[in-house]
């Protein structure tokens, strides 16, 4: 074959791209010239159905019909959306009106192809569409989209699940998450979780009593999701340090333990600061961490002696401990006077930086 | 007509290793069209299917952080250092912190920070993970949300200046910059989402755009044509074919050789583990992110290397011929020493892809090319004196490359309408149009010279910053 004839149909298939690129572009705005007119109309639809006791029946058989296509539904989105701003109790009356409809578009949507089907659920999280309601077929849709590759699908399906507020369904979707195999980040099932709309006790129970259940994964996007929202869980977490478990585990009950200080757990944490292990000198370092929530004595002299440690993070950690626990200057004349000029620094650098935000703050 | 007479056997010897060469170059242009072709199409096709995916939500909406500390080093950078700062405070990201290493500067570099930011003298401790150049002073500002220290270091390079900020700061991901470029206000949350999306992510890279006659207010572009210098408005071709095309391309099977050095996202564990920047290369960029695929296959450590094609940081490009040519040299330069130190890499099974496609990418097509088109040139002079080429085939040849290279540029450069922040005008279309063909015919050759003839004087150059004439930054 002839070089050139290959180039020539490199160049055919380039200028097909670009072709491609510029009828996007025209495609692309027509699109959205189309999807504010569509917009205005739905304005002013919606507007109409307001101060009705029910939806009108021919209502509801056009946004079935419409909102089939997903252009259409980016109208209704973004109709919805400029409505919210001054008719956000309206909108939400509305909206819980047309559960039914809602219901039938979720099976339709369903069967299209996965960044479509996806949107479906956003439009769920949105607008807070089935507010406490078990509903099984939107929920097998759900956990359909769950076991997707693509993690923005099951991100969007989370949502859903967080704005419906179904605390069973919600822990169940998170071992469906674990028995895909897909990496899901813990922070964003972390962040997830806070936002959840429905009974937080109940939920904070579901994830307790399924805890074992989950990937370590899960299980420490839980833990972390625990210290965010809750002071409830000391003595369970001092049990879970106490028991046999990956050190990941302990590490988040450990921080858990320095975020809501709990007496019973106190030996254990200076227990862990003292005994640095060169393999395992996480245990110190945030136990360093969390005892800034357990003042005294004995907690001041721990401390004060890992200023001394050979691990910088343990270091680091002890002297943001003492500066928390308010003590002073003056209280460290015996580490600026010793032997480890580097616990020495450290601790210098702690009350600096203090004097320095406290200038910076009086300056603002 | 001949123009020299040879006996007989010097003219075989030069018929033969004239069809020697056709072959060779036969092959060559397959090779790098049907590169150029697969990178541009799979290019354009992703950022379509992107685009799509965001229109319909398919994208992490909520806002889930993770801390990030951004990296400036700066020499001799009074001119945008302020700016460049004052840009970054505004970034629409919650937690992060910003350090500039002054590499030993001899201008205002570092006093113009301190008074600009009401900076403070501190003592900190600064843990060495990495070697570098001794400390001088260290600046905090603490009237900001953003932390912000300003570190002076004696002088030892950027790669020097990177790896004492990589020591210095406190988060677990960090950025580097350069000190004349400015981050888009949500480039941050962009380029930390394949993070998110993926434990086993070590660096992402972010595309860099030229910011030649580029107006940004608040960290979003207000205003966008293409420069009006000639040279900058070739070089935003040249860079719509590099980021939106190969990088894709290499991204698809973790094969990215590259991360600039202007924009990129690093997992400071693993940086630190691989031992850091290399402080006597000059391409510490390249460098770094070869040494992170040797590092990780060499141990067995799971890792990925991602592109994100939506975090864009606006940098200045080279308007004037001899910066772009000092650009270039220290480029090439680079890519040499990254290539060579890392030889391990050259048809190696254990590093896969990586190994036959990038590598052997940037072996021929990168650091080989300038000498093979130089040498097709000589071969071309050859031919032609021993009256052994068709010339007009030999012009239609080279109209068909120029114009299969300037389709390429332009494929590149409307597919950059797929990342929606950028329109078109009938102008720069027409522009670009233009322009591509002198890059292609005219600037491509320059280039080549200038990356074959690099390595003369190199080592007396070897550590200097190869700086470029700075602008002020067109912020509103």
């Amino acid at each position: 074959m002839k070089i050139e004839i290959l180039v020539y149909a490199y160049l055919a298939v380039c200028l097909a791209m670009i072709a491609f690129n510029i009828v996007c572009i025209f495609l692309f705005s027509r699109n959205d010239r189309e999807i504010e007119s569509h917009r205005l109309y739905f304005v002013s639809l919606i507007r109409a159905q307001f101060f009705r006791d029910e939806i009108e029946e021919s209502h509801r058989k056009m946004l079935i019909k419409r909102l089939q296509k997903v252009r259409e539904m980016m109208s209704f989105d973004k109709s919805l959306e400029i409505l919210s701003k001054d008719h956000p109790d309206e909108v939400r009356e509305y909206l819980r009106k047309l559960d039914n409809v809602f219901i039938t578009l979720n099976n339709m949507y369903s069967h299209k192809n996965e960044v479509q089907f996806a949107y479906f659920p956003y439009i769920i999280s949105r607008y807070n569409l089935f507010k406490g309601e078990d509903l099984p077929q939107i929920n097998a849709c759900l956990f359909q989209l769950l076991q997707k590759p693509s993690v923005y699908s099951r991100e969007n399906a989370l949502n859903a699940l967080y704005s419906i507020g179904i605390s069973k369904n919600v822990a169940e979707a998170l071992k469906v998450l674990d028995k895909t195999g897909f990496y899901h980040h813990k922070k964003l099932i972390t962040d997830g979780l806070l936002t959840f709309s429905g009974d937080k006790h109940e939920l904070n129970e579901c994830l307790w009593d399924n805890l074992p259940q989950y990937s370590l994964n899960v299980q420490l996007a839980i833990l972390d999701y625990f210290r965010f929202s809750s002071d409830k869980y000391q003595e369970r977490m001092f049990k879970l340090l106490n028991e046999q478990h990956n050190c990941e585990i302990h590490y988040c009950a450990i921080r858990y333990l320095g975020r809501y200080p709990y007496q019973p757990a106190y030996d254990k944490l200076i227990y862990y600061a003292e005994n640095e292990d060169d393999m395992h000198w996480e245990y110190a370092s945030i136990s360093c961490f969390a005892l800034a929530s357990y003042p005294g004595n004995r907690t001041v002299a721990v401390l004060k002696n890992k200023l001394c440690s050979h691990n910088w993070y343990v270091r680091l950690n002890a002297s943001q401990s003492l500066e928390q626990l308010g003590l002073e200057y003056a209280d460290f004349v015996d580490i600026y006077e010793g032997h480890d000029r580097y616990a020495g620094e450290m601790i210098r650098y702690r009350f600096d930086h203090k004097k320095l935000s406290e200038k910076g703050a009086a300056s603002i | 007509m001949r123009f020299f007479l040879f006996s007989d056997e010097v003219f075989e010897f030069i018929k033969v290793f004239l069809i020697i060469v056709e072959i060779f170059f036969g092959a060559y242009l397959v090779g790098y069209s049907t590169f150029l072709f697969i990178a541009v199409v799979t290019g354009s096709s992703s950022l379509y299917r992107k685009r799509q995916q965001d229109r319909l939500k398919s994208t992490i909406l909520k806002d889930h952080y993770i801390p990030i500390s951004i990296i400036v080093p700066a020499y001799n950078e009074d001119v945008t250092i302020v700016e460049n700062v004052r840009s970054l405070l505004t970034l629409d990201y919650p937690l992060y912190e910003i350090i500039v290493v002054d590499d030993g500067s001899k201008d205002e570099t570092s006093a113009k920070l301190i008074e600009a930011f009401d900076m403070l003298p501190i003592r900190r401790p600064i843990q060495q993970k990495i070697k570098c150049q001794p400390m001088e002073f260290v600046y905090e500002a603490t009237t900001r949300k953003v932390p912000l220290t300003l570190i002076r270091k004696k002088n030892g390079g950027k790669a020097d200046s990177l790896n004492m900020g990589i020591n210095a700061c406190k988060y677990p991901y960090f950025i580097c910059i350069d000190a004349d470029s400015v981050l888009q206000s949500d480039s941050l949350s962009k380029i930390v989402k394949p993070v998110l999306e993926n434990e086993n992510v070590v660096a992402v890279g972010g595309a860099i755009r030229p910011s030649n006659s580029v107006e940004i207010k608040n960290g979003k572009v207000i205003n966008y044509r293409l420069p009006r210098n000639i040279l900058a408005c070739m070089q935003v071709l040249e860079y719509d074919r590099s980021f939106l095309a190969s990088r894709i391309l290499f991204d698809k099977y973790n094969g990215s050789m590259i991360i600039s050095g202007a924009f990129g996202l690093f997992k400071k564990e693993t940086v630190i583990m691989a031992g850091g920047y290399d402080a006597t290369t000059m391409g510490e960029d390249m460098e770094l992110v070869v040494k992170l695929h040797d590092f990780c296959v060499s141990n067995d450590l799971p890792y990925l290397i991602r592109y994100a094609t939506d975090a864009i940081c606006w940098s200045q490009v080279p308007e004037s011929i001899k910066d772009l040519s000092k650009q270039r040299r220290r480029w090439h330069i680079g890519l040499f020493q990254s290539m060579w130190k890392h030889r391990v890499m050259l048809a190696n099974p254990k590093f896969g892809l990586i190994s036959f496609i990038s590598y052997f990418y940037f072996l021929i097509y990168e650091l080989l090319s300038p000498f093979i088109e130089i040498f097709g040139i000589l071969c071309m002079v050859l031919a032609f004196l021993v009256d052994l080429i068709n010339v007009p085939f030999m012009l239609l040849f080279f109209a068909i490359y120029a114009l299969f290279g300037s389709v390429m540029s332009m494929t590149a450069f409307f597919a950059r309408t797929q990342t929606i922040d950028l329109k078109l005008t009938l102008r720069d279309v027409l522009k670009a149009l233009l322009l591509c063909t002198i890059e292609i015919c005219a600037l491509r050759f320059v280039l080549a010279w200038v990356r074959a003839t690099a390595f003369i004087g190199y080592r007396k150059r070897k550590l200097n910053w190869g700086r470029i004439e700075r602008k002020k930054i067109n912020l509103e």
